[in-house]
């Protein structure tokens, strides 16, 4: 089993864009793109390093993904550069028939997924992965750690048709020890457990993970597995974990419709595999504006008590299910409610 | 099947006014099979087109239909020029065919055209600044309508046209004051388009789209400037085709078996005749 850094979780600052110059260097085919968000998707460090190939688009997110398109037909790999709310509503459109129709190989990078940001429901990706997901050739991933970070403009670059990727902004926690490696084709069975079988993507991995230990620690054994690639879906080890246990919860910073509990559900279903299902996500709700995104993941349900409770519920325990009690982190630190 | 900037695609345009009517009938014998279709969109970019493929460079620069719509202008072209073959050209719009009657990505000839409409102009804008970076001495000629103009994304390329000053890249818009619902200036006003374009930081010419020897000019005339160009071509959806109703829609011509045939029997006989 992997290794595993237990909560709270150091962090880091712009790990993502420190990556994508890293691979710039690598790579002359590299463009940049920015709907006037560079600081915030941590590109300002790309445009420092390489102003010749950093690109402008303004608050004109349409004729963006139109120009990206152009780019990578002519054989540019274009980053573009975006929030997941502005990457994936306003440009649908423009994302399939200038992208991903031809199945060019444009990185579609939206920041603050879910609700990770504050700014309320306009600012909020709550359905980006349900959107990009329906879209044919698209892949989508939502990572989640730092070090996962670090990879995925890597992992990505030679993808063979468009990617959209979900990223934390802000200070991301590490997760996994520095020997983890990202990969495309898999998902990480980080724990092995016969009673609950327990999905997670993105930055509900490290409440997933807490979720787990008070499980355990009631007796409920549980199988971790961190999926990182929504789609397409590694269909096998969600049959072969889900198989091997008695019921099935999913968690993802997201609405329960369309994203990674669907396409658990979808995979479960194929395989013939009847377990009881309970999706942890946003539930066909807008959220709102706040001070605080860890305010926002109590209130609408992606807590570490919000996974227990459906746990628990999904395996008819009678007795009081465990109280989560979410770690004190430092400045600096990173710890989920 | 080939695009027109693939490198060792060749043709050569002899007869820019004859090529205009060429289009025409084309683009006739491709719709009258299905008795309906775009027509009219031929109809009015016929010397548009025909003075493109008279100043493009084969196998170097660019062409975006922005309007998927008029592809079949695009394709009566290219057949006619030997870009796309006649059997190709002859499966216009049928079942299992890759010559959709709206374009798509996978439509051979044009670079670009993207299907949804007003997405072209960013597409175009996309090249002329990939070349600028790799430093390729290439156009990119995008061919817009003036229905688009209502698109917002239209103005968003526009401007990242203008700021970048793409002069690398030339539209042509096709001012026929035709969309579905009717003629463009009852439903949106887009007067003065050609002021819209310079206040976006581009320099913009109205012209007849019928002239095809000033449409030469011009496209050839755009080359040397240092801002991105918009020739703003005047046009009619009915244009080179008497036998056509009055009342006709432009934007879907009906074309039923009997007056298919007085079109064939006009055009064939301008050509016939020389005077075109």
């Amino acid at each position: 089993m992997p290794e595993l850094r237990q909560p709270p979780y150091p962090t880091v600052l712009k790990p993502y864009g420190q990556s994508l110059v890293a691979l710039a260097k690598e790579r002359d085919d590299i463009v940049c793109l920015t709907g006037d968000l560079s600081k915030q998707c941590e590109i300002d460090l790309f445009a420092d390093a390489y102003p010749d190939r950093f690109i402008h688009a303004g608050m004109a997110e349409a004729n963006m993904m139109g120009v990206a398109g152009a780019l990578a037909r002519d054989g540019f790999v274009p980053y573009v550069h975006t929030f997941g709310a502005f990457a994936t509503r306003r440009p649908l459109d423009q994302v399939i028939n200038a992208i991903a129709f031809p199945n060019l190989k444009v990185r579609i990078m939206g920041f603050m997924p879910g609700v990770s940001s504050p700014g309320g429901p306009s600012h909020q990706a709550i359905d980006d992965v349900a959107l990009m997901r329906a879209v044919p050739n698209m892949t989508v991933v939502d990572v989640a750690d730092a070090v996962e970070v670090r990879q995925v403009a890597n992992a990505i670059v030679d993808v063979d048709g468009p990617v959209y990727v979900r990223l934390k902004r802000g200070e991301i926690p590490v997760i996994f020890g520095d020997d983890h490696r990202l990969r495309l084709d898999r998902a990480d069975v980080l724990t092995r457990g016969e009673d609950v079988a327990l999905f997670a993507s993105g930055m509900m991995l490290a409440p997933a993970l807490a979720a787990a230990r008070l499980l355990e620690a009631r007796g409920a054994s549980v199988s971790v597995v961190n999926v990182p690639v929504i789609k397409p879906l590694d269909a096998a080890t969600v049959a072969d974990v889900a198989g091997s246990a008695k019921v099935v919860v999913t968690a993802e910073n997201h609405t329960v419709i369309g994203g990674l509990g669907s396409a658990v559900a979808e995979a479960l279903a194929e395989a013939g595999l009847g377990r009881p299902l309970r999706r942890v996500g946003l539930r066909d709700t807008f959220a709102e504006g706040a001070r605080t995104g860890p305010y926002l993941f109590g209130k609408y349900g992606l807590s570490i008590q919000a996974i227990v409770d459906a746990g628990w519920t999904a395996l008819g325990r009678r007795d009081p299910a465990p109280v989560a009690d979410s770690v004190p982190a430092d400045e600096g630190e990173y710890s989920p409610v | 099947m080939t695009r027109v900037s693939d490198p060792g695609t060749h043709w050569e345009v002899t007869d820019p006014a004859r090529l205009a009517t060429m289009i025409r009938l084309r683009a006739l014998r491709m719709v009258a099979p299905h008795g309906f279709g775009y027509l009219g969109q031929a109809l009015s970019s016929a010397e548009q087109l025909a003075a493109l493929f008279t100043v493009m460079r084969p196998g170097r620069d660019r062409l975006v239909c922005s309007p998927s719509h008029y592809v079949i202008g695009f394709f009566a072209a290219a057949a006619e020029l030997g870009i796309l073959s006649e059997d190709d050209a002859a499966t216009y719009g049928q079942d299992g065919s890759p010559v959709e009657a709206i374009g798509t990505e996978r439509s051979p000839v044009m670079d670009y055209t993207c299907g949804s409409l007003g997405q072209g102009l960013s597409a175009a804008a996309g090249f002329a600044l990939s070349d600028r970076l790799k430093g390729k001495d290439r156009r990119t000629f995008a061919f817009i309508s003036d229905g688009e103009l209502e698109e917002g994304q239209i103005w968003e390329a526009a401007m990242f046209a203008g700021h970048h000053r793409l002069n690398r890249l030339t539209v042509l818009l096709d001012a026929n004051n035709s969309q579905v619902d009717g003629p463009v200036d009852t439903i949106t006003t887009i007067e003065p388009i050609a002021a819209k374009w310079q206040a976006f930081g581009w320099t913009a010419q109205d012209i007849d789209g019928h002239d095809v020897d000033a449409v030469i000019k011009a496209l050839a005339a755009a080359a040397e400037g240092d801002k991105p160009y918009v020739l703003i071509n005047r046009t009619s959806t009915m244009r080179g085709l008497d036998c056509l109703p009055a009342d006709a829609d432009g934007h879907f011509i009906k074309l039923p078996p009997d007056l298919a045939a007085r079109a064939e029997a006009e055009l064939t006989g301008k050509l016939e005749r020389r005077d075109a």
